[in-house]
């Protein structure tokens, strides 16, 4: 394990590029997820069947796919980011799809009466969705949202595809230079591991204290 | 890639054999293989001394070895016939018979990353598959060879002007794949580069086409068919800026086999079997014969490099 | 001008028609109790006046003026009508205290500190002040519906929609619930009672209209309807509650 042990900057830098990839990605998940959702469960059904197609067109490519798609193929329309913000837009519009779903099944747990107490309230359609509906929603799917959470994480590691440097990546690449494949690869496990179990442990923490006493 | 059980016993076997062979023998254990050596040459129902891996080979019928299957002129799987074709494979052709003409070879896929492992678990017994010597994989597997030098290269549009050594690869963004040492050598030669790293070397090219990057670097073998397959769109800048000695990579320690592999690569340096092997292969991409190299018979394990990853 | 008038609503849902031919005034401070046995449409009734069931045919003013479709229009419009449901629908991730503040501080613009000390005084009103702090789950279903009766009034509206407000409760909560709309009723509220408390109606209404396969057959006042029903239906009916 001496090669782990000796290149232990290269896993951190690693894990910090993989915790930002991370976080903006979800960040971005969050918001499209949201929006999906909304659209999903929308009056208007040109919104349903964009929210629709969106979702599934998502969730039945592989990420690699997108990955790639994305990195050689919006250049092609003259757009050129950098491989870090293509990684960000892949996972957090891949992840917004599962996000979207999750949310709209959470929408359906929440009873139509508040829905309803809300509307005859007077508060508008989106005050309804934002205030009333989408908190009780957001509560029920803590637990699945965070194990999207987790699998985001994992999911990151894909993005070294396009040279985004993060753990994987440079592990890859420190397995090549130090021609010692296995331990840095083992290594590379341990540092998804310290990412991935305390945010399990946190998510277990967040969700039963936005739990609604019922 | 496949790992068959009768595979297993093989490597068990040839571990039991290595085994003996380290408690059996002492210091005069090279000059033994040189005689059984000498031996093949003139007849190729070799016989060699028991324990060996040559021997075990030779009796089990049967060699593994990793190849590329995706490196025009080294190692191509032939889509129409799946049989894969190329120099590495002339070259596993041309030291397997010298161990018994009717051994059978079993090509396995190596790619980069697992020609270690693969050595060091006993799924192949060899590894022929553009593999640079460096002291860093001395350290868990050995090489024989090397049986060809490949310089590497920068490869950039046809039109750029800006970059004519590895220097000016300074400050500028450079691709190459996962998995080589080229990455490691761009990084010692022009350290301020940013340095990409894509899966093969055809999304490098379109990285460069896309303007993500300006440059392509990896050993010129390469280089030189995708500069033939752009239609002018790239070049070269033949400014090869360190050597890429290709090596047999086999298991640690087994000198013997090491030795014999190195004795038969000069013997096909000299008949002009190696030529002929290039000719049919690289030759054919529009690659020149070069004069064989210079084999490297080490004694010694060198000291690991101290290494990270490039930035 | 009456403050509700629906002119020859109809509403039907799939082939069930729930409402036929319905023509009903409510004027300002009046105490209108519907009845009838279930599935009567009585319920739609009282659903179609904030639009919460949107209508086929017919008409339905609220002041004198249509009720408006889908939009800010109709959240305006909403926010004059109080509503009170069967199952309280008090909002579950928000305290006692925030479903009451909420529609005066999101739909009435009202600065956060005064909806805070009216809906203290409307829980005081209702008698559940100590808990304002709880969340809906933690109260009885007589404390719940008095806190959504409080919700409703917290509109200030111009008119209360209760459907059948207490048929959800345990019998020993219903009159906690109906001593606070008795007060209301002897306050001059305009309310519209779906019900199926006859005590309540015959001491609270000013009029009883009594409802049967999407129909109002009868509209009078509680002492006429109770003691000389003028349908065989209402008969029918009020025999069956009786002897039940």
């Amino acid at each position: 394990m001496d090669v782990v042990l000796d290149n232990l900057d290269v896993f951190t830098r690693g894990m910090r590029t993989t915790v930002w990839l991370t976080g903006l990605s979800f960040a971005l998940a969050l918001v499209v997820g949201t929006l999906v959702a909304v659209f999903r469960v929308s009056p208007v059904p040109p919104l349903r069947w964009v929210g629709t197609l969106y979702v599934e067109t998502v969730r039945n490519t592989p990420l690699t796919v997108l990955f790639v798609l994305f990195f050689f193929g919006l250049t092609k329309v003259g757009i050129l980011y950098s491989a870090f913000t293509t990684a960000v837009i892949v996972l957090g519009g891949y992840t917004g799809a599962f996000v979207g779903e999750m949310l709209r099944s959470g929408i359906n747990t929440v009873s139509r009466g508040q829905a309803e107490a809300a509307r005859a309230l007077g508060l508008t359609f989106p005050q309804v969705l934002r205030i009333v509906v989408l908190p009780q929603a957001l509560r029920t799917v803590v637990a699945p949202l965070g194990g999207l959470a987790i699998a985001l994480i994992k999911n990151s590691s894909i993005a070294s595809v396009v040279a985004v440097k993060e753990l994987s990546y440079l592990t890859g690449q420190l397995g090549n230079d130090t021609a010692r494949y296995v331990p840095v690869l083992l290594g590379a496990a341990a540092a998804y591991l310290v990412l991935t179990v305390p945010l399990g442990i946190a998510i277990e923490a967040l969700n039963r204290k936005v739990a609604i006493r019922r | 890639m496949t790992w068959k059980p009768t595979k297993k016993l093989f490597a068990l076997a040839m571990a039991v054999g290595l085994l003996a062979a380290a408690c059996g023998d002492d210091d005069d254990t090279t000059t033994d293989t040189t005689e059984a050596t000498e031996q093949t040459t003139e007849d190729t129902a070799a016989e060699f001394e028991a324990g060996t891996t040559m021997a075990d080979i030779a009796e089990a019928g049967t060699i593994t070895v990793g190849v590329k299957y995706d490196q025009p002129g080294f190692g191509l799987q032939n889509p129409t016939t799946s049989e894969v074709e190329g120099f590495d494979v002339e070259i596993a052709r041309l030291i397997v018979e010298a161990i018994g003409e009717d051994v059978e070879i079993e090509f396995v896929e190596s790619v980069s990353r697992n020609r270690e492992p693969f050595l060091q678990d006993g799924t192949v017994d060899l590894v022929i598959a553009t593999y640079t010597i460096n002291d860093a994989r001395k350290q868990v597997i050995d090489f024989a060879g090397p049986y060809f030098v490949a310089e590497q290269d920068i490869m950039v549009r046809a039109d750029d002007e800006t970059i004519e050594s590895v220097d000016d690869l300074n400050g500028k963004n450079v691709c190459t794949v996962t998995g080589s040492t080229s990455a490691t050598n761009v990084a010692a030669s022009a350290p301020q580069a940013s340095v990409t790293l894509l899966d093969t070397y055809s999304q490098c090219a379109e990285a460069m086409t896309d303007g993500r990057v300006e440059a392509v670097t990896t050993d010129n073998t390469i280089l030189a068919g995708l500069v033939q397959a752009s239609d002018g769109e790239y070049k070269l800048i033949e400014a090869p800026f360190s050597e890429e000695p290709y090596g047999i990579g086999l298991p640690k320690g087994d000198d013997d086999f090491r030795n014999f592999i190195n004795d038969r690569l000069e013997e096909i340096f000299e008949s002009g079997e190696w030529a002929e092997a290039f000719e049919s292969t690289l030759g054919a991409i529009g690659l020149d014969t070069p004069e064989p190299p210079e084999v490297d018979r080490y004694t010694e394990t060198p000291p690991a490099p101290t290494t990270t990853a490039a930035p | 001008m009456p403050l509700v008038e629906l002119e020859r609503v109809n509403k039907s849902f799939g082939s069930l028609q729930a409402l036929r031919d319905v023509d009903l005034v409510i004027e300002a401070g009046e105490v209108v109790v519907v009845i009838g046995p279930s599935g009567s449409g009585k319920s739609t009734l009282c659903r179609t006046i904030n639009r919460l069931e949107p209508i086929d045919s017919g008409r339905i003013l609220f002041e004198g003026m249509p009720i408006p479709a889908e939009g800010r229009e109709l959240a305006r419009l909403r926010s004059d009508i109080g509503m009170v449901f069967q199952s309280f629908n008090l909002f579950a991730h928000k305290s006692i205290l925030d479903n009451i503040t909420l529609g005066p501080i999101k739909a009435r613009k009202l600065p956060k500190a005064q909806a805070r000390r009216e809906a203290m005084e409307l829980l005081e009103r209702v008698g559940i002040a100590d808990k304002a702090d709880r969340y809906p789950t933690e109260l009885s279903g007589g404390q719940q519906q008095r806190a959504a009766i409080a919700r409703a009034l917290a509109m200030e509206p111009k008119l209360m929609l209760f459907d059948e407000p207490t048929s959800a409760l345990d019998p020993e909560m219903i009159k906690e619930v109906l001593d606070v709309m008795r007060e209301l009723a002897a306050e001059g509220t305009t309310m519209l009672v779906v019900s199926h408390e006859m005590g309540f109606a015959r001491s609270a209404a000013n009029r009883v209209v009594f409802m049967d396969a999407g129909e109002i057959l009868e509209s009078a006042p509680p002492d006429q309807f109770f003691d000389a029903p003028s349908t065989d239906r209402a008969r029918n009916f009020l025999s069956k509650i009786l002897v039940h």
